[in-house]
């Protein structure tokens, strides 16, 4: 028997899986069925009574969320009778909320305030005061808690129980008193605890990070990927007049499925902090048109004495899978064959076996891909015992991090041209000769590919401070003064000829453009 | 009368008529003191004529106009109870300002009232005094019934209004700076007559 079911939704004939339930069913149809407690990602204990719907042949109305398909099921989603009972619902949701949208950080993407535009729209009916409940709960380092505004949904308690594996959160008192509070002795502090903002449909739960600093209609939204692990949760990036405000995670289901860990939310905290604005010659500020040229006859000098077995580069796997391929273009060019690979030193503590990986930079693979492709890359700690040996006499890094110890930082200084493309100032930036400013994650657009292989897509999403630029332009700059002709109208055309070149990026896409909407276009997100 | 001189030019014609050449019109006196005249009947009716007056010039600024009730003046800021803003900064006003003159930093508070505006600013060269912001205000915090006109200014800085200035405004009309709005507007709607 096949596992393919028949069913009838309003009237129209469609086929689905077995064990898909009604409400997925319906999605597809495109029928409008609305719910609460209902999230793709977590089981149904259909608390809410949203998703109420009609079976023929059922004598009372039964909730979508909870009911698997069955061969010969007819729907109705329309009739008079479910659009009562989800008003009447709704009004029962309603019944003890305060109803403070306007001063409510949800405001604009919340689904109670979405669904009581499209659904009910009419005064409350209700004259006697209503119940309150504390206004300010502190639950963990990261959620505060509004009781009053909380519908009972039980998201985010699932959330804890199903995606944190950690049962945190739990339901007290009942009737009206029901309130949302933490198991005795916890604290809302999971590593993933913010998913419970995420899933709130409702502004019960805030963020204390995001919590009255930016209303969420005046924010921008742009498609990206998150830069705070191998795992490479895809995220979108919210950001309103050039500053980012926010990271959440973005649905996909081979990679975080509709998850991301607190620690990668706080990624975009670094992306404004001691950043490289200007170039530096040695420590000192620079023209960045001399930076270019003193890195360019660093390289020349070596070009002209043969001695280019002396030069090296260092590919970095917090870099995009173009500004690498670039670099990786160029040494080929000039003939440079010591090619090392850099990134984060591995966190052993930070992995978990749900979306946490202990290496902490965000393309690995690609990078290893793009030096496989070179030749024979070598590892950090070879490029720390090279410098140490004196085997190197110039050398051309990507930034931002590259785990090398203080002896061999200190060997930086003795080379005779040292360049360092980097986002960031740290404890490299004052060791090397030429300083370029670069632009970070949240600035550029290209591609990383995580752990498994898979290569997801960087869009820039605010502008880069001072004379900042992508590595794959600053390359370009010098690499055009060493008489490498390399020219590409955008990063596009780098990823497709790196494609076509680099064997591990055969089956990769670019993914489509995704130009920033405003999130007021975009729909609730509860 | 017949013309003393016409010519045809493309489409037009040039006609010169002569004047009637009386005595009284190469003079003109008489109609100069005519005028005069006038002049005069209204100067004494004015100054000396009392109930006759029919001068309608305000003595500004020592006598002003009075202006409607309505009259969109220069911004206040409320004040609660206590004294505290009134303002909980929730960006209704700036979503709703047409020219984008309202500048909004939120705080928390630490007590009750849980949000307020730690930079509230209002560039009043910018603003075109449609009042969209005392509509959009959910908490009646911001209002234009001062009665007064922006302040001139030597440079365009002394012209935008940050937090304090506006909470001073809000003694300008009231002798009470309180505001008397129920928050959340008046329950009309808990009628039981008038809904189901």
């Amino acid at each position: 028997m096949s596992d393919l079911i028949r069913l009838k939704i309003d009237g129209q004939e469609l086929t689905c899986e077995k064990g898909v339930n009604v409400l997925e069913a319906a999605k597809q149809i495109g029928a409008p069925i609305s719910y609460f407690c209902y999230h793709p990602g977590l089981s149904s204990p259909a608390v809410c009574r949203q998703c109420l719907v009609e079976v023929k042949g059922q004598p009372k109305l039964v909730p979508s969320c909870y009911t698997p398909v069955a061969e010969n099921m007819e729907v109705l989603t329309q009739s008079e009778k479910v659009l009562t009972a989800r008003q009447q619902m709704l009004e029962f949701t309603l019944a003890n909320h305060p109803v403070d949208c306007p001063i409510c950080d949800k405001a604009g993407e919340c689904t109670l305030q979405k669904m009581y535009s499209e659904w009910d729209g009419s005064h409350s009916r209700i004259d006697m005061d209503k119940k309150h409940k504390p206004k300010v709960k502190d639950l963990g380092p990261h959620i505060v808690l509004d009781a009053e505004r909380c519908i009972l949904c039980t998201r985010c308690i699932r959330v804890c129980n199903e995606v944190a594996k950690d049962p945190q959160l739990t339901m007290a008192w009942r009737g009206d008193r029901e309130q949302l509070t933490t198991s005795p002795g916890e604290q809302l502090d999971n590593p993933y605890s913010i998913n419970t903002v995420d899933v709130c449909p409702v502004g019960a739960l805030t963020s204390k990070d995001f919590r009255f600093s930016m209303r969420a209609w005046e924010l921008y939204t742009t498609p990206s990927v998150c830069t705070g692990c191998a795992t490479g949760c895809s995220d979108e990036i919210h950001h309103a007049k050039g500053e980012i405000h926010r990271l959440v995670p973005r649905e996909n289901p081979d990679v975080n499925k509709f998850w991301m860990c607190d620690e990668g939310r706080f990624t975009y905290k670094e992306v404004r902090v001691r950043r490289v604005a200007v170039s530096q010659l040695k420590g000192q500020v620079a023209s960045f048109k001399s930076a270019i040229s003193t890195a360019a006859k660093g390289l020349l000098s070596l070009i002209d004495a043969k001695q280019m077995q002396l030069a090296g580069i260092v590919l970095n796997a917090q870099a995009s899978n173009e500004d690498n391929y670039v670099l990786a273009k160029v040494a080929r060019a000039l003939g440079i064959e010591n090619v090392y690979l850099a990134g984060r030193p591995d966190q052993p503590d930070f992995a978990d076996d749900i979306l946490r990986k202990s290496d902490r930079n965000p393309n690995t693979f690609g990078a290893r891909a793009i030096g496989e492709w070179m030749g024979k890359p070598k590892t950090t700690a070879q490029l720390a015992d090279d410098l140490n040996r004196g085997a190197l006499k110039a050398l051309w890094m990507l930034g931002d991090h590259i785990a090398l110890d203080e002896r061999a930082v200190g060997a930086l200084d003795r080379l005779e041209v040292a360049i360092y493309q980097s986002p960031h100032e740290n404890f490299i930036s004052e060791h090397v000769s030429v300083l370029l400013p670069a632009s970070g994650w949240a600035e550029i657009d290209g591609t990383v590919t995580n752990f498994k292989g898979i290569t997801q897509r960087l869009r820039a999403s605010v502008e880069p401070p001072g004379e900042a630029r992508p590595h794959h332009e600053l390359i370009a700059m010098v690499a055009a003064e060493l008489g490498v002709a390399i020219e590409y109208p955008n990063t596009k055309s780098i990823f497709f000829e790196m494609s076509k070149t680099v064997p591990a990026f055969g089956h990769a896409s670019f993914g489509r453009e995704a130009p920033p909407i405003q999130l007021r276009f975009a729909g609730s997100r509860g | 009368m017949e013309p003393v001189f016409k010519k045809r030019v493309s489409k037009a014609t040039i006609l010169k008529l002569q004047r009637k050449n009386s005595f009284e019109q190469s003079m003109m006196l008489p109609a100069v003191v005519k005028g005069l005249g006038v002049t005069l009947r209204h100067f004494f009716n004015n100054v000396a004529g009392g109930e006759r007056s029919e001068a309608v010039t305000v003595q500004y600024p020592e006598e002003k106009f009075p202006y409607p009730p309505r009259y969109r003046g220069l911004h206040r800021l409320m004040h609660r109870e206590d004294g505290a803003v009134r303002c909980v900064a929730c960006m209704c006003c700036p979503t709703a300002c047409p020219a984008h003159c309202i500048t909004i930093i939120p705080e928390e508070t630490g007590n009750g009232n849980e949000k307020r505006p730690a930079v509230f600013e209002i560039d009043e060269l910018r603003c075109i005094v449609c009042g969209l912001c005392v509509e959009a205000c959910p908490c009646d915090a911001i209002r234009m019934d001062t009665g007064a006109h922006a302040h001139p200014s030597e440079n365009r800085a002394n012209a935008i209004l940050n937090k304090i200035d506006l909470l001073k405004n809000a003694t300008l009309n009231d002798k009470d700076p309180h505001s008397t709005a129920i928050q959340g507007g008046v329950p009309a709607w808990r009628d039981t007559n008038k809904t189901p």
